[in-house]
């Protein structure tokens, strides 16, 4: 048993010790409800799959009460899309509801609606529920939500920036129609919009219960007790990390005309274990960039603290109290901090994010041992690509998604190898793979092949996780492939003597079989004949490759995962055949020599 | 006489239900014996053939009929000692079971390694060609790859094969070309089909379910050869049934042909008990024993299926009864947190050394030890004073969670028992949330040995209304067994959509699907009056990727004038499960399902029973001290004794009733009745209750 080593003085308690247990269990099944309304309701796979939707319950003052099964990228700094409602409306009223999907009104990217309905105890406003979900599409310019050359909003998708769509419970019909006349699949949005709308009444439905049962001020008596738990957990976990200043750096690839030198990514954490706090500053970083790429104030707050709490123990609750333990410091007008009006952020949630969280998870590796986290892949390549195109088995019937036929994998930390079905920072592994044959009964598409790149994992004492490969192609029509496919360049590093993942590629296999290599980041067309080859980044290894225990290797080699050879050259172990096809053990005396 | 019998093998006690003729019902109990779970089958008919005054040889003279929940296949699973299997795939698609479907779980738990695959990669090989899915052969089998394959499993002696190919489901060809290749390099060796085994358009939960059917077929296979042998040696000659994961119980020659059937199958019999026990619609099923809490639900009187059970880091694949396990038990272990929260569970303390009352050595507070303090168990009368709990122990190992708290002891143990019971409440919200069921209109049905003393106040919690603790609570599972039917699921895939419903395609499809219904039933020796069959189809919106099932009840062939009514039937479950519909939107239809059922004479022999009417005033055997939370005071309770009551005795709330095989502790406003059988139903009287209930599982209207 853990004894209680900061638990709270008698005195400063406010209710019973089991009632916050209780209530933070009826709190949590709150959220659970909402996020399986959003989850059974939706229509789009990047919701239903993907997972990329979140629920979350703030108090009215925007302080972060409960997340449960929510994308932490998200909630993380959902305060920021709440906070400027109370600003911009004087009269927010028992039944409204509200969206913001506006970087510039505390907006993640325009692709997540960002919906918050507020929640009226006897009159008085007391919490915010709060469902986001990423939609299919926005109404862009081009086929796809995240748009890389987008240079401002005005080449972005429709903005909502903090709009009531509802009023004394009812829908308003004419703000709803604007955004499913602008948008590719209205059926989808409105269907995915109603999914939010849904989990909102709900969540606002049953605090009001709760409030009832328990009473107004027991529960407000709980938020306190819970706020400070937060604090208190997240202190100690705190005060077990080595004090000091750390800096990380890495670099997006090259985006030519937006950045084509690629774009750094400086992230210093200042460890204080007296005080229990951690203050994680970006302000050393470049100015906006003129595309899509930069962040927002929200992803940016939200990536920044994420990578702290990747690397404390998983028990700390994430509230407000655990948040204020956390301190971010950026600038206006850069690329990684808060952008400058009207510069584009349509691709605010990866690429650039992706790295300013990766950093953030590898910053604590500067301490050494056992600390921190390699880099992991991204997540655009191709094999999440959002496909379109005009379906030949129905009639020419319009399709529009985003697939995940594969996807990057995990950075490696202390102990334990990358995790494979990574994705990306984000969602890190919150996420399923598309089955094969769910697609192709789905989009007038094969997958000829998908699965783990062998050898393309980081090496260490503990392996990054491999990327996938893969090749699909359009079955009697021409497909559109959108992508954003980071990590050709600068694939993720190893930390601490690790080594890097494979990069990531893609490649337009012709008819004759020829190859012809495509760009980075792009939309491109697949005519009946031409097939699309994605690979992904394999994660980043940690601690040194010859550090690492034989019997892991052997394992990595009978998964398929590493090459005969490699095990010999990179690991330095001797393998031999083990009895049966393909099944090897370690040659201990081999091993010894080759160590030696 | 002539008895029927169950046997459920649990993983403490092999129970036996026993009923009569007459309707009586006796319950008995033998340690499993886990290696030789026959062994504990044949000890526990021992045991009741002495309860009932026969000796051995006449008791199995007697018995017509045994039906059997066996954990044989679970257990290999779940210990992971299956035989070794080798599977083959296509070629570019080596990974399925690498990859597998799901999520990490836990956002912030990284300190875990990535989960080996089902079957090792050295004994997974793949071969070209490609069936796509409109069930075109793009490239032929290259059977030459077959039969190398075939030479290298045979090598790596491999004990049973699986095949999982792409599209199957819609064009089995090369499945079926590469089972007869196989028959020829390794004669012998048992293959499973993924078309046979699971045929539904999803490769991941196809393959598994193929693999894990496999893994387990020479297992299962000598399970029951072992379990005929000891019962011929016994001289039984009567009927032997097994049951299945869907519900229903199987003839042994249908469960070798599918043994994946097996898994899980014993707590699959406790919604289908409380099926008989209540004509209640909506019904919520809890099974509190040492380790776990099981849950389950009835809707619209109709058991749940569902296609996401897990076993470890795997899907099933095959669709079962949807029972869901939280580590909830009365051994689940509480501790306190770095920053001074309680958790209980999902530790727990297991059958050794156990609560630490139980005086085998534990010293982790646990449920039970709670339970002990409050009150609510009798240390000298648990299992009905065959065991005698140590007091002191319990009070040693709750005192470290109040001194952590900072509260009293009983305050202690009451918030280990709360949060307990709020721990289950979850897991009842999650099942019935998910499947669109209002908790709060839905009866609680009790099973086990340890939920009667957690149900009261997780019905106030959820705010139900009415509950029973049935007599045979214990046995539960046991009970679903005597009273099942045989039952088989068969489902087959036609992929077609409102837009252009093919008609020819899915009433071919339906007749063979009835077809090998009533050739099951035919086998099972179901004769004709005595057979049902239900029908269903899996359907989603367009670009939906997940399917739910939509009972079908249309009889003879599918017409244009019956396809409105499917798609209004689809419109309405979806709007049940999800809360909303969108009409308009086109409804594809994915594959279909047929349940045959067989009525088994004698499975209502239990319904004859009647317990004599209870003779002048209830009378307690005696008074206890239960702890309040309200009052924060021990308070006097009256304990009843179950087997002093007759038919119609009134036990109001707060008390206690003790049983040899439980104890139900009655809250305030829950007043209790004996029925007929013997059951105790409980109705709660919210404004007497201690709490006005509110629950937090409700779908939005």
């Amino acid at each position: 048993m853990n004894m209680p080593l900061t638990s709270a003085p008698e005195g400063d308690r406010r209710i019973d010790p089991f009632m916050i247990s209780v209530l933070k269990s009826r709190f949590e099944a709150i959220v659970r409800e909402m996020t399986l309304v959003v989850m059974r309701a939706s229509r789009s796979a990047v919701i239903k799959n993907a997972r990329d939707f979140s629920c979350a319950i703030l108090t009215y003052d925007h302080e972060l009460v409960t997340v449960e099964d929510a994308l932490p990228i998200h909630v993380m700094s959902m305060d920021m899309a709440t906070r400027p409602l109370t600003e911009l409306f004087d009269d927010i009223s028992e039944g409204d509801i509200f969206v913001n999907n506006c970087p510039y009104t505390g907006g993640t990217h325009h692709a997540d609606l960002i919906m918050a309905m507020p929640v009226f105890v006897e009159g008085v406003p007391l919490f915010w529920v709060v469902a986001l979900s990423h939609h299919a599409d926005t109404g862009a310019p081009a086929p796809s939500t995240y748009l890389p050359f987008a240079k401002n909003i005005f080449e972005e998708g429709m903005h909502f920036p903090c709009v009531r769509i509802a009023e004394n419970y009812e829908e308003k019909a004419d703000i709803l129609r604007i955004g499913s006349m602008r948008n590719r699949v209205p059926d989808l949005w409105l269907g995915d919009v109603r999914a939010q709308i849904g989990a909102c009444r709900t969540g606002e439905r049953r605090i009001r219960e709760l409030c009832g049962r328990y009473g107004r001020e027991t529960v407000l008596d709980f938020i306190k007790d819970w706020f400070d738990y937060g604090a208190r957990a997240a202190k100690a976990a705190i005060q077990k990390l080595p004090a000091g200043d750390y800096t990380y750096s890495l670099a997006h690839d090259p985006v030519p005309g937006v950045a084509d030198d690629g774009i750094p990514i400086n992230v210093t954490v200042r460890v204080d274990p007296e005080e229990g706090e951690i203050v994680v500053d970006v302000r050393d970083n470049i100015d906006c960039v003129p595309g899509g790429l930069n962040l927002s104030e929200n992803t940016c707050t939200g990536s920044c603290r994420i990578g702290v709490f990747n690397n404390l123990d998983e028990s700390v609750p994430h509230n407000e109290g655990a948040k204020s333990r956390v301190r971010v410091e950026m600038r206006e007008g850069s690329a990684i901090g808060k952008p400058k009006y009207p510069v584009g952020t349509s691709v605010a949630t990866t690429n650039v994010n992706d790295r300013l969280m990766i950093a953030g998870n590898a910053v604590f590796s500067e301490m050494g041992a056992p600390y921190g986290h390699a880099e992991s892949a991204f997540h655009l390549p191709a094999g999440v690509g959002v496909i379109s195109g005009d379906d030949p088995f129905k009639q020419g019937k319009s399709y529009i998604n985003q697939v995940f036929v594969g996807y990057g994998g995990g950075g490696a930390n202390s102990g334990h190898d990358g995790w494979l079905t990574y994705c990306g920072p984000a969602n890190a592994g919150l996420i399923q793979l598309d089955s094969v044959e769910v697609d192709e009964s789905m989009y007038p598409i094969l997958i000829e092949r998908r699965g783990v790149k062998t050898d393309s994992q980081g090496f260490g004492e503990y392996e990054g996780a491999p990327g996938m490969d893969g090749v699909f192609y359009p079955l009697d029509h021409t497909m559109t492939v959108a992508y954003a496919a980071d990590g050709k360049v600068n694939p993720p590093k190893g930390v601490l003597g690790g080594q890097p993942g494979g990069a990531s590629d893609t490649v337009r296999i012709e008819p004759d079989g020829a190859r012809v290599t495509l760009a980075e980041f792009s939309e491109e067309n697949f005519a009946a004949g031409q097939k699309c080859e994605f690979t992904s980044c394999g994660g980043g290894g940690y601690g040194a490759p010859e550090a690492r225990d034989p019997a892991r290797v052997a394992a990595s080699v009978n998964r398929g995962w590493l090459s005969l050879s490699l095990a010999r050259e990179v690991y330095k172990v001797a393998l031999r055949e083990a009895g049966e096809p393909g099944l090897y053990e370690v040659d201990a005396d081999g091993t010894a020599a080759l160590r030696a | 006489m002539s008895y029927q019998v169950c046997i459920d093998i649990g993983g403490t006690f092999t129970d036996c239900l026993v009923s009569d003729p007459d309707g009586g019902i006796s319950i008995f109990k033998s340690p499993t014996t886990p290696g030789e779970f026959e062994k504990g089958f044949i000890n526990v008919l021992h045991v009741a053939a002495e309860g009932l005054g026969r000796s051995p040889g006449q008791f199995f003279s007697e018995i017509e009929m045994i039906v059997h929940g066996s954990t044989v296949s679970t257990n290999a699973l779940v210990e992971r000692k299956t035989v070794k299997v080798g599977l083959l795939l296509n070629e570019g698609h080596r990974d399925i079971l690498v990859l597998r479907e799901g999520p990490r779980k836990g956002a912030f738990q990284w300190k875990i390694d990535y989960p080996e695959p089902y079957v090792p990669i050295h004994l997974t090989h793949t071969v070209p060609g490609r069936i796509d899915a409109r069930g075109r052969e793009l490239t032929p089998l290259d059977e030459t790859a077959v039969r190398a394959a075939a030479a290298k499993l045979a090598e790596s002696k491999v004990e049973a094969v699986a095949v999982g190919l792409l599209w199957s489901v819609v064009n089995p060809v090369h499945e079926l070309r590469v089972r007869e290749i196989l028959a020829e390099e390794m004669p012998g060796v048992p293959v499973t089909l993924s078309h046979e085994i699971n045929p539904m358009p999803r490769e991941y939960k196809r393959v598994i379910a193929a693999a894990i059917d496999a893994s387990i077929s020479p297992i299962v296979r000598r399970y029951i050869e072992d379990l005929k042998t000891a019962l011929d040696a016994q001289g039984y000659g009567g009927e032997l049934l097994l049951a299945n994961c869907v519900g229903g119980m199987m003839p042994l020659p249908e469960m070798l042909r599918k043994p994946i059937y097996s898994v899980m199958s014993g707590p699959t019999l406790a919604p289908m008990a409380a099926l008989a026990l209540s004509d209640a619609p909506d019904i919520i099923v809890g099974d509190m024993g040492g380790t776990t809490f099981d849950v389950s639900a009835l809707r619209d009187h109709q058991i749940i299926v569902t296609p996401d059970s897990m076993i470890h880091d795997d899907n099933l694949g095959i669709p079962k009864v949807d029972v869901r396990s939280v580590g909830a038990g009365g051994g689940s272990i509480a501790s306190v947190d770095a920053g001074g929260l309680l958790h209980v569970g999902p530790h727990s303390a297991g059958a050794r050394p156990g609560p630490a009352c139980y005086g085998h050595g534990g010293t982790e507070p646990t449920v039970t030890d709670a339970n002990v303090i409050l009150g609510i168990v009798d240390p000298d009368y648990f299992l009905g004073g065959k065991m005698q709990l140590d007091r002191a122990a319990a009070e040693r190992a709750v005192g470290k969670i109040a001194t952590a708290l900072g509260v009293s002891l009983q305050e202690a143990a009451y918030s280990i028992y709360t949060t307990s019971n709020h721990n289950m409440v979850a897991a009842i919200e999650e099942i019935t949330v998910r499947e669109g069921i209002n908790p709060r209109d839905s009866y609680f049905v009790c099973g086990g040995g340890a939920t009667a003393i957690h149900i009261a106040e997780m019905v106030d919690i959820l705010g139900l209304t009415r509950y029973m603790i049935p007599r045979f609570m214990a046995g539960l599972s046991a009970f679903g067994g005597l009273i099942s039917d045989i039952r088989r699921e068969e489902a087959a895939v036609a992929l077609t959509s409102d837009a252009a419903f093919d008609f020819d395609a899915v009433n071919t499809t339906l007749d063979a699907l009835k077809a090998q219904g009533s050739a099951f039933l035919e086998d099972a020796g179901v004769p004709e009056e005595a057979r049902g069959f239900e029908i269903a189809f899996m359907g989603r919106y367009e670009y939906q990727s997940f399917e739910i099932e939509v009972p079908l009840t249309i009889d003879g062939p599918l017409t244009p004038e019956h396809l409105p009514e499917m798609v209004e039937a689809f419109h309405r479950m979806h709007e049940r499960i999800y809360s909303i519909r969108t009409d308009g939107d086109t409804v594809e239809f994915t594959s279909w399902k047929l349940r045959a059922i067989g009525h088994r004479p004698g499975q209502d022999m239990w319904s004859r029973f009647s317990l004599p009417a209870q003779q002048g005033e209830t009378r307690a055997k005696g008074h206890r001290g239960v702890y309040s939370e309200q009052t924060r005071q021990i308070e006097q309770l009256p304990v009843y004794d179950l087997s002093d009551l007759g038919a119609g005795a009134a036990l109001p709330g707060p008390c206690l009733v003790e049983a040899p095989t439980f104890t139900a502790y009655l809250k305030a406003g829950h007043d209790g009745v004996l029925d007929a059988q013997g059951n105790l139903c409980v109705t709660v009287d919210a404004t007497r209750a201690g709490a006005i209930a509110v629950t937090t599982a409700q779908i939005p209207a």
